[in-house]
């Protein structure tokens, strides 16, 4: 009896560790770093690191379109500045007996996936696919882009719109301000950890493996009968509420929405830290985004004029010889190739 | 009446200037299935070109020729170096020919500087319509645009070169079977969709200020003319595209602004991508 406990917790351990694999052991010490940065370093780095998270959960969505679904998109752009927007409108007009900080976070998410469950439900349910779809998501960024520019009374229009830092608060008993760094920047954390967790973990489900089919086979999975644009919605709307929810946190961390955030160059920008991170791994996209936006600011300064140029021609290196980014490239280094290859082996 | 007829010179003269502006992608994306992302890159190439070779004392004409050529000799580099190996992986070529624009309009600035630059028109004043006065400039560019495109129909319909080109089109394994050359078909075409973006370039030059990002502007909206018209519609798709993009928007101008003219546009032509994928001129 007792033995037979044993044994299946044994089993049931293994089945775990089993189930963990190289990219989550990456993925812990990559979040073990982030939560240790703030307590080794103060002031800039703490301030603007959080932004970057944000990207990488903006890359991350695309990752999740891309590698995962076939789908690219040149429009993840604007279901940030949804979100960005939603949250700066809603903290600044709602008079709400709650946090309106947390109904901000919360609109901007669901707005992102309203905007991309729509879009994705007009343009798959009638078979636009491929190149068409790329086009038709570059459009939706100029829209909204063009939206939050003309409404100015609204939005601010070039100005952009100054949006508060939130405030945590947890019913009566508990405020604190995020105005410094320190503290937004684990809230940001706290947020975005579970963001990829759950990712993860939904990619690894039914679900996961029916979008994986779907970008491999996608008449075969059809044939099957599976509702193939309905999870292609789903999935772009699942890719729509996390860049809502980035762009949201983003406006309160930065004190502001502008209509740059939607436009069709911070659009590719994600395309490019995402091909550069590794368009198959969703850890690969998230560290991308923060490793070229850090590199991006760093060099900027140094050198504004060529690292734009650089980081063009290290975007062919990538498409031409790299495809898989550095994620491909930790995983040459540290030597876990053999099944993970076997998995992402024909991907496109 | 006055209204009447300015709205339908500014709409013929839209939609023959975007036609011209969307030449050159609807030669790539029609005849060799690339999306060049770069186009507005190359329109904007062309346009700094002309820009240059004016300022250093060349006349206008031959300066729009002699940049049109550049360009051109830009894209067949591009295409020689690293576009023709990812013909079959059209992902690829979008994203490589999005990297084009990143680089060029890096090289563009490092070059020439972000100073907004002024090409000076050749042909100022206006033509008079009796009750509306039409920019004469504008009117030889909406000329030519229309004798680039029948140009490109004679070529097309009417030689050998253009038969070889529709064959290629049609079944590209059986033309290469029958003896074509198809890689230094692909190479002339991309050559000369960039010849074509780099003229375009250069003849608008003088109608708006040349800044690193102009092309863009022309970018997308060359897309929709493109899609709206039919992919593969190269003539009578680039016009129509062109007549339901630029004067939509010269039209819904008047009962709105022009942003919002233009978001409504963009919203449209979706609605059609969603609906006529093969374009609205297609018989499809």
């Amino acid at each position: 009896m007792t033995a037979d406990v044993t044994q299946s917790a044994a089993t049931s351990w293994r089945h775990l560790a089993a189930g963990l694999r190289r990219e989550d052991l990456a993925a812990l010490i990559v979040f073990a770093v982030l939560a240790a940065i703030p307590l080794a370093v103060s002031g800039y780095v703490v301030f603007i690191l959080p932004q970057y998270m944000l990207f990488g959960i903006l890359a991350l969505s695309l990752a999740l379109l891309w590698g995962h679904a076939g789908i690219v998109s040149f429009g993840q752009a604007a279901f940030f500045a949804v979100g960005a927007y939603a949250m700066g409108l809603v903290m600044k007009h709602a008079a709400l007996p709650i946090n309106s900080a947390y109904v901000g976070i919360l609109v901007g998410a669901a707005g992102g996936a309203a905007v991309a469950l729509i879009t994705g439900y007009f343009l798959f349910s009638a078979g636009v696919r491929a190149t068409y779809f790329v086009v038709a998501t570059l459009a939706l960024s100029i829209i909204v882009e063009q939206t939050v520019k003309s409404f100015s009374n609204v939005t601010g229009g070039w100005n952009g719109l100054y949006v508060d830092r939130m405030t945590l608060t947890l019913g009566p008993l508990f405020e604190l301000s995020l105005f410094d760094d320190a503290p937004m920047y684990y809230v940001i954390l706290v947020i975005v950890l579970p963001a990829y967790v759950g990712v993860v973990a939904l990619m690894r489900s039914r679900f996961g493996k029916i979008i994986v089919g779907i970008r491999e086979n996608e008449d075969r999975m059809l044939a099957l009968g599976f509702d193939v644009p309905l999870y292609k919605t789903l999935v772009f709307g699942l890719s729509g509420l996390l860049a809502g929810l980035a762009g949201a946190l983003y406006a309160t961390h930065a004190n502001f929405a502008h209509p740059s955030n939607a436009g069709v160059l911070f659009s590719t920008q994600v395309v490019i830290w995402t091909a550069i991170g590794g368009r198959h791994s969703l850890l690969g996209a998230f560290v991308g985004a923060i490793v070229v936006a850090s590199l991006s600011n760093y060099l900027n300064a140094v050198t504004p004029q060529y690292w734009q140029l650089l980081q063009g021609l290290v975007f062919i290196a990538v498409v031409i010889a790299f495809r898989r980014g550095l994620a491909g490239l930790a995983e040459t280094l540290f030597g876990s190739r053999g099944r993970d290859r076997k998995r992402h082996g024909n991907a496109a | 009446m006055e209204i009447a007829v300015s709205v339908i010179a500014d709409t013929i003269l839209i939609t023959l200037v975007l036609a011209l502006a969307a030449f050159g992608l609807a030669i790539i994306y029609g005849l060799i299935g690339v999306i060049n992302m770069g186009h507005g890159a190359m329109l904007t190439l062309g346009a700094y070109f002309t820009w240059w070779l004016t300022q250093h004392g060349l006349p206008f004409v031959p300066g729009v020729l002699l940049a049109a050529a550049a360009v051109g000799a830009v894209g067949l580099l591009f295409e020689h170096f690293i576009i023709r190996h990812f013909y079959d992986r059209p992902f690829d070529t979008l994203l490589l020919t999005w990297a084009f624009f990143l680089v060029a309009t890096e090289v563009i600035k490092i070059v020439f500087g972000t100073d907004f630059r002024n090409v000076a028109s050749p042909f100022a004043g206006a033509v008079d319509l009796g009750i509306y006065r039409v920019p004469a400039y504008k009117t030889v560019i909406a000329g030519l645009s229309i004798l680039v495109i029948l140009g490109t129909a004679v070529v097309f319909f009417k030689t050998t070169l253009g038969i070889k080109i529709r064959a290629m089109i049609q079944n590209r394994d059986m033309a290469s079977l029958l003896g074509l050359n198809i890689a230094a078909m692909y190479k002339l075409v991309f050559g000369f969709g960039a010849f074509m973006a780099g003229l375009a370039g250069g003849l608008i030059a003088p109608m708006f200020s040349v800044d690193p990002y102009m092309g863009n502007t022309f970018l997308v909206r060359s897309f929709f003319v493109v899609i709206v018209g039919g992919i593969g519609q190269l003539l009578a798709g680039t016009l129509f595209g062109s007549f339901a993009i630029g004067g939509l928007e010269t039209v819904l101008a008047l009962f709105s602004d022009q942003v919002v003219a233009q978001i409504a546009v963009f919203f449209i032509a979706v609605i059609v991508l969603r609906f006529r994928p093969q374009g609205v001129f297609s018989g499809r």
